[in-house]
Parts: structure tokens; C-alpha cells; sequence
């Protein structure tokens, strides 16, 4: 398994000869709103929105071309491309966290809208942007990873090691 | 980002728990897109908590019990109930009840109760260049685009500002982001561009190529080769349009909106486009052919005009054409305003006249806004769909009632429309004689 970062930046400064971190693989992200949170992957690879893709009381994926049409994004880190239609997913986001069914942190491959920008700063939802777009073809739904927004990282356990294997 | 010494001590708490909270929303807003800085805005259209929205009522009035105020003039946007008349619309007692809870904590916050989609017609016309916080995407690109001043789409931040005075410095705040990106060319004869839903049709075919751009849109010339100058209803029609089938936030006509007195001026460095899209009048029909899904003379059961609200103007043009005539029964025809411009309409006798004729002047809302959108009807345990066929001057609304309220609409000029409601049928005769 190549264990290089995913993040250039670190991988120029360390050279070809360095180590590779051992907590797993890291991705770099932009922070858009402030926090930390680990749960599920799940990956959305087209555009997503808030207003219209999503059953306000149960947080159930109800657009029918979305891969992941039935699950639930309660918890969830979902990791979409980016989002569609300007307005309403911030009243759309603010419903789910009311009732309980939110997801615990949003990653977009491209760059924010305003609006859901909002909902989750008022949410208190992790928010980051500028994932490299690799991520959703090496990472599949159901990964378990970690999102801290304010290093900017996005981190996830290889599961030889989680499972406790010996390198 | 870079803060004033009183924008900190804001931040601080120095004056109090909700300005220091709504500092620190505002700031992170901006760290998210790299605003260098915030800057002071001068006037806020603020979004109206409605009764359909869970929750919504309740955290404005845990909001306002907090002692929250707003630091610069603000208005506010549409309700779901016309809470002077809330009978007229048929929404449900309880709905009512639990949305006019907004006016007392609107007031206390010193927020102005205008409930309007159209503030611009009340006065509220931000200057040339000054820095704004708008929701409501067809006052936006009004404030944007018809008067200069600068906002982006605003949603729930709105309020933040409105209570610290505050946006940060990004988006269409910068000249930079305000240059021309596509340009249109209409080649449409004049004559066509004489009705309200014609603008509406031709907004509506640029929003779907520009999508969240900028058009640049060059009128047509009369004979006398004078570039035609549209009435401020038919710019409002356009703009709503523009929202409606892109996000479009800003647009510009050479020679009528301000921050582009020719072509050049409106592309970054003068650089106009080779490439100018040419929209004609085949393209015009066109629009009518999608949106349309009510056969010529098939029943009808409802009318609306004014999306977004109707001046007092366009509100005597209805009621001079109802005078002495009389709506057909069982058809809900509402022409929809705000509550000052329905006052001066009842003073001025047009209320009495179109009231006569069996149609509504309806105040603070609309069909799409009101407790007829399919999800409230089930809640409430009304008829879904409200509404089976619409008639109606504007596409916003056409584009919207259809999947929110689940009715099949036409979009006809404005007299078309009052035929319509005359005679119970889409009476779509007009457009086809005319041309």
C-alpha cells in the first residue's frame, strides 16, 4: 500500500525519502466552518441538495440518482461534490439538526455556496471544502474517518491497522 | 481577517451576548470565503420567519426575547398569511394564529413589518453603490442590478447583519465580480417587449444559458433608433425571471442600469465577448411552449397576478379592467401587493372595484409562499393539490407552484390572465391574433 501523504504540500517538504505518517492516510482540506467529528463516509459523488434530495424527518437520501437513495445521513460525514440549488439548504440543514437526524460533518470537492455555508455555522456543523477529488474514488461509503476542520485535515485508520495487524 | 478596534470589542461582547454572537457568525462567514474585511451596510431585507417552516416562529421569538435589535432600516420579506385579512386566503385559523406571533417580536426588534417580495416599491432604494444585506432573489437582483447598490444572496445572516450593521467584503460586494460574463443580444421587435410576461420570458431564457453569471442583455431599438427603456415593473418581471431559472444575482442593460451606460463599460477592461448570444422571437414562444400545460380554453380554477408584488399602478390597471365585470364562480383570482400599496389601493377605491368583480387584493403572501403549498395542505388536512390549474402573468410563479403547490399552470400577459378569470377558461386567443 503506498502510504505517501495526500497532501503535496508535505510530501515536497519531506522529500521522496520520508516516512510515511503511521496514523493512516490524510487528506488536505480548507476549513469553512470550525470542529472536529468522526463517523461513517458517506460519499455522494455528483452534486447534492439539501432542498429536495433529503426527507426532512427522517434525514433519508430520497433523490433517485443519488447512489445512496435510502440511507440516512444522521451522523454521517457526507462528502459530496458540491452543492446544488442556492437557497434553502440552510433552513433545510438547521430542520435536520432540529430533529436529530443531522450529519456530523460536510465535505464538498468544490468550493461552498453562501447558504448551506450558513446553516452549518449555525448548526455548529464541521464544514470543509477543496477535497481532493481522489478521495471519492479510494474511499468507499461506510469508511470510518475523522474530519478536523480546524487543522484541515481529513484522516482515516487503513482498516490492517484498525484491526490491530502488525505491520 | 482584518477587524476595527470597535468591530473586536463587538466581537467581545462590549455590547452584549447577541451582537457578540452574531459578530462571530459574521466572521466566520467571511473567513469561509477569505473576506479581508467587514464592511457597514446601510439597509436589510431581512427573511420573515413563516409559520410553514418548522420552528421557525418560535426561534425568532426566543430570538427577539433576548433583546435583540436591528441598527439599520430593515425590512421584511413575504409570510404564508395575509394577517390583516387572514380569511381572504383560506388558510387554516391555527396557521394564522402562529404567524402573526412575528409582528410584536418584529416590532420589538424594531424590524419594520412590510412583508413584502418587493421593498423597492415602499421606498427602500439603497443609493448607487452602497452595501446592502438582502434575501428575497428578485429584490437582490433589483438592489444589484436596477439601483447599483451591492448585495449577494442573502439567507438567514441576514438577521446578524441587520443587528450588527455588518457583512463581510466578498462576492458581488466587489467591483470585481460585478463585470459582465455573457452577452445577449435581443433582436425581439419592441412591440413584442409591451407586456409584463414577455420580460418575464425573456428573463427566463437567459437565467437557463447564464446560470449564476452575469448577462449583460442589449435591448432592441425602436424605429426612431432610441434604445427602448422598460417601465420598473417590467424590470422587476425580468430580474425575477433571471432568478428563477439561474440563480442570477446581478445583470445589466447598456444604456439603462447604471453600472453600464454602453456594451464596453460592462465587461471587465472592455473586453465585450466575441460570441453574443441572439435571442429572438421564436425563443420568446418558445418559453410559453415549456411552461406551459394548460390547453388553450381548458377550465381553470385560479389567477394570480403580482409575483412579485404588483405596484399601485399595475393594481389599477386590474381594477379598471373588473370595473362592472364579474369574475367566474369558483375561481380564486388574487392580485397580490403589500399591505401599504393594498391601503392606498382601498382608499383609492381599486380594492372595492376588484373585490366587486369577485377577485382578491391580497396582502403579505402568495400562493407559492402561502398554506397552500402540498406539504402544509397534508399537515393541515387540506386538498392536495390546492389548486389544479393556474393562470398567471409571471413565470417565477408558473416555475414555483408547480411543485410546490402541484397544479399545471399557464403564463399569459396580464390581460389574458383577467379573461381568464372572466371567463373560467385559459383564454390564450391574444397572443396568437396579435402576432
Amino acid at each position: 500500500m503506498n502510504m505517501r501523504s495526500e497532501i503535496p504540500e508535505a510530501n515536497k517538504l519531506r522529500g521522496r525519502t520520508s516516512r510515511p505518517p503511521a496514523s493512516g492516510k490524510k487528506y488536505k482540506v480548507r476549513k469553512i466552518v470550525r470542529g472536529i467529528a468522526s463517523g461513517e463516509a458517506l460519499i455522494c459523488p455528483e452534486s447534492f441538495s439539501f432542498l429536495g434530495d433529503v426527507d426532512l424527518e427522517t434525514g433519508e437520501i430520497i433523490a433517485p440518482s443519488n447512489p445512496n437513495k435510502g440511507k440516512t445521513l444522521k451522523g454521517k460525514i457526507l462528502v459530496f461534490k458540491e452543492s446544488k440549488g442556492s437557497s434553502g439548504g440552510c433552513v433545510v440543514l438547521m430542520t435536520l439538526v432540529k430533529k436529530k437526524v443531522a450529519p456530523a460533518a460536510l465535505v464538498t470537492i468544490k468550493a461552498p455556496d453562501y447558504n448551506l455555508t450558513e446553516g452549518a455555522i449555525l448548526s455548529k456543523i464541521p464544514f470543509v471544502s477543496d477535497l481532493s477529488p481522489k478521495f471519492i474514488s479510494q474511499i468507499p461509503t461506510g469508511t470510518y474517518i475523522r474530519v478536523d476542520a480546524d487543522k484541515g485535515i481529513i484522516s482515516y485508520t487503513p482498516l490492517r491497522f484498525a484491526s490491530g495487524t502488525p505491520e | 481577517m482584518k477587524l476595527t478596534d470597535s468591530e473586536k470589542r463587538m466581537r467581545n461582547g462590549a455590547e452584549g451576548r447577541v451582537i457578540a454572537e452574531a459578530m462571530d457568525y459574521i466572521i466566520q462567514f467571511g473567513e469561509a470565503f477569505n473576506a479581508p474585511r467587514l464592511v457597514d451596510i446601510s439597509y436589510c431585507h431581512y427573511p420573515a420567519e413563516m409559520g410553514i417552516y418548522y420552528g421557525d416562529i418560535e426561534d425568532l421569538v426566543r430570538y427577539a426575547k433576548r433583546g435583540a435589535k436591528v441598527c439599520v432600516p430593515t425590512t421584511t420579506s413575504t409570510l404564508c398569511a395575509d394577517l390583516e385579512k387572514p380569511s381572504i386566503t383560506g388558510i387554516p385559523a391555527k396557521l394564522a394564529r402562529l404567524q402573526a406571533e412575528v409582528e410584536p417580536a418584529h416590532r420589538s426588534m424594531g424590524i419594520l413589518e412590510t412583508y413584502t417580495c418587493t421593498p423597492q416599491l415602499l421606498g427602500f432604494v439603497p443609493p448607487f453603490g452602497s452595501y446592502i444585506a438582502s434575501v428575497e432573489s428578485s429584490a437582490i437582483i433589483y438592489f444589484n442590478s436596477v439601483l447599483g447598490a451591492r448585495t449577494n444572496r442573502g439567507g438567514l445572516f441576514t438577521r446578524f447583519s441587520a443587528v450588527t450593521g455588518k457583512y463581510p467584503l466578498m462576492g458581488y460586494l466587489l467591483p470585481e465580480n460585478r463585470y459582465g460574463t455573457h452577452l445577449f443580444k435581443v433582436m425581439i421587435p419592441p412591440e413584442r417587449l409591451r407586456t409584463y410576461d414577455a420580460w418575464c420570458a425573456l428573463g427566463f431564457i437567459i437565467g437557463k444559458i447564464v446560470g449564476s453569471e452575469v448577462p449583460v442583455v442589449q435591448l432592441p431599438m425602436t424605429k426612431s433608433q432610441t434604445p427602448i427603456l422598460p417601465r420598473s415593473d417590467f424590470m422587476i418581471g425580468l430580474g425575477a425571471a433571471l432568478a428563477t431559472s439561474g440563480s442570477v444575482t446581478l445583470f445589466h442593460i447598456p444604456s439603462v442600469t447604471p453600472e453600464a451606460r454602453t456594451v464596453k463599460e460592462a465587461f471587465k477592461n472592455g473586453n465585450v465577448p466575441k460570441n453574443a448570444y441572439e435571442i429572438r422571437e421564436k425563443d420568446l414562444d418558445d418559453v410559453y411552449q415549456q411552461v406551459n400545460n394548460i390547453e388553450p380554453g381548458a377550465d381553470i380554477d385560479f389567477v394570480t397576478l403580482g409575483c412579485p408584488h404588483y405596484n399601485l399602478a399595475q393594481i389599477e390597471y386590474v381594477a379598471r379592467k373588473l370595473e362592472g365585470r364579474r369574475v367566474r364562480k369558483d375561481i380564486r383570482f388574487w392580485i397580490c401587493t403589500n399591505r401599504m400599496t393594498r391601503k392606498q389601493a382601498e382608499y383609492s377605491g381599486y380594492v372595492r372595484t376588484i373585490e366587486s368583480a369577485g377577485a382578491k387584493v391580497v396582502a403579505d403572501t402568495c400562493p407559492v409562499e402561502s398554506h397552500m403549498r402540498q406539504s402544509t395542505c397534508r399537515e393541515y388536512g387540506l386538498a392536495v393539490p390546492n389548486v389544479r390549474n393556474m393562470v398567471t402573468d409571471s413565470v417565477k410563479m408558473v416555475r414555483y407552484v408547480k411543485d410546490l403547490i402541484g397544479c399545471n399552470t399557464a403564463l399569459a400577459d396580464t390581460d389574458r390572465c383577467i379573461q381568464s378569470a372572466l371567463k373560467g377558461r385559459y383564454d390564450s386567443l391574444q397572443r396568437r391574433k396579435g402576432h
